[in-house]
């Protein structure tokens, strides 16, 4: 028996609960193929659940996942681009013809699909998109020089929660392109994704007796979230994603943070999204989305 | 008397590459550790920290770094630290990790021959006032700060003796120094 998961054709945070949805129970029983043949396109976020979702098979011990290749080639070039495919064949049995990625000078990929296994990782992530993010936040978005900076803190402190916290490996990628229907406006997108142990199971030993009966994925992401708590007991820790929260209601941007069953965002006004959404299909790990849009002209 | 610890060149020691942002705990554990292997093989009176090299400054690297060397008092034994070459984003993360911890530290401006240091940190708003009176009249009692500043004597006192508390002025008898920076 193979289960077969349609990837979503427009597959974004949206679009990601009907692909959580297909796997079932996890790790799934049967072997899994990935449908991608009638993708259209897909954020950094969808291409990195994706991935995670072949990882966590992967450390799961099950068998190896099959993944059919979009049919478009606009698709498989734009996802060989942003270095989608270079992983996929080691986590995935690739079915159908994938390009060689091209490369080519500037492009909306700000940061194509990038491993995050060590502390040495953040540093090469937050080296190698420096001048990019320099070149679309400020010459494209219109946000200040020092919002750069920021940004690469933000980033920074995005991909060091993998490494802190997730017990396993991870992603990141980076990308700027037009929200046409939520917006209309350019943003880039920051995904950072990973198979490991989760918000709750992070937190458990150091917070979940404080919750009691409400203890779960969407309490754990609140406590992360909003009261900026860590499973460490220094109490230096857990400020990062209190910086990325406060930078980014500077900038007018969003957060959101998938863990377990879970999803809690931080929501600005030109979205229309819940803050909070329990009892959703369970994904392994967690997958964080960090947008950031155009300054409109007022606030130039 | 004044050891001054290029940040820049303990990061590519450390990291043994050519980077220059201060990212991550590990790697800020690292360069604490560094400056503290440092200093305890030195007499100085005042470790200034120079960042001028640093690009990039993350939160939890400013926590590692700056914070948690602050609060190994007994590793900095009698000796002020104080900060230079920051920059406006590298200020703002280091006062926010410092705020976090109810510290603060003293940090030399870019223009440091004409303007005087400023704290980062969690500091009152009298320590800061009673901070900028000693920076710019030089070493002075209680009762002369109070004077100037318009205070009570009681007020200026508890203002400078939280500062030495916090080593961000020197005490001499019942003098109170700014602190030795060049």
């Amino acid at each position: 028996m193979t289960r077969v998961i349609e990837v979503p054709a427009t597959f974004d945070d949206r679009s990601f609960e009907q692909f959580a949805a297909g796997f079932g129970s996890w790790p799934p029983e049967e072997k899994v193929l990935l449908d991608a043949r009638g993708a259209q396109w897909a954020s950094p976020y969808g291409l990195l659940a994706m991935l995670t979702a072949g990882q966590a098979i992967a450390e799961a011990k099950r068998d190896r996942p099959l993944f059919t290749v979009p049919t478009s080639d606009d698709v498989k070039r734009y996802w060989a681009r942003a270095g989608f495919f270079k992983y996929a064949a080691e986590l995935f049995e690739l079915h159908g013809k994938v390009p060689k990625a091209a490369v080519s000078g500037p492009s909306d990929v700000l940061l194509d699909v990038t491993p995050v296994r060590a502390t040495e990782d953040v540093h090469e992530v937050v080296e190698k998109i420096s001048q990019g993010a320099s070149r679309i936040l400020h010459g494209e978005l219109g946000l200040e020089m020092k919002a750069t900076l920021r940004f690469s803190m933000a980033l920074s402190e995005a991909c060091q929660n993998i490494v802190e916290h997730a017990g396993t490996s991870g992603w990141v990628a980076v990308q700027a392109y037009t929200f046409r229907r939520r917006l209309g406006r350019r943003v880039v997108v920051i995904a950072v994704s990973d198979a490991g142990i989760g918000f709750r199971r992070s937190l458990e030993s150091a917070h979940a007796k404080r919750f009691g009966d409400r203890w779960g994925d969407g309490a754990a992401l609140e406590a992360a979230l909003i009261q900026g708590v860590s499973r460490f007991r220094d109490p230096g820790r857990g400020q990062g994603l209190a910086f990325i929260k406060r930078f980014l209601d500077q900038w007018k941007g969003k957060i959101s943070i998938r863990s377990g069953t879970a999803r809690l965002a931080i929501v600005p006004p030109w979205d229309e999204d819940v803050p909070l959404s329990e009892h959703l299909p369970f994904f392994p790990g967690a997958q964080v989305q960090i947008i950031i849009p155009a300054q409109d002209a007022e606030s130039r | 008397m004044i050891q001054t610890i290029h940040i820049g060149h303990l990061l590519r020691e450390t990291v043994r590459a050519p980077y220059r942002n201060l990212l991550t705990r590990p790697t800020g554990a690292a360069i604490r550790n560094r400056i503290q292997e440092t200093l305890a093989e030195s007499d100085c009176l005042t470790a200034l920290l120079d960042f001028s090299e640093i690009e990039l400054l993350d939160f939890s690297c400013a926590d590692e770094v700056v914070a948690k060397l602050l609060m190994a008092d007994e590793e900095r034994g009698e000796r002020f630290v104080v900060l230079q070459g920051l920059r406006e984003d590298q200020h703002e993360a280091i006062e926010h990790v410092l705020t976090h911890h109810r510290l603060a530290v003293a940090a030399l401006p870019a223009d440091a021959e004409h303007e005087g240091p400023r704290l980062l940190g969690w500091v009152s708003t009298d320590a800061r006032a009673a901070f900028t009176c000693v920076c710019r009249l030089g070493a002075l009692t209680a009762a002369a700060a109070a004077a100037s500043l318009g205070w009570p004597a009681a007020r200026a006192q508890d203002a400078l003796e939280g500062l030495a508390v916090r080593r961000l002025v020197r005490t001499d008898g019942e003098l109170f120094h700014p602190l030795l920076i060049a």
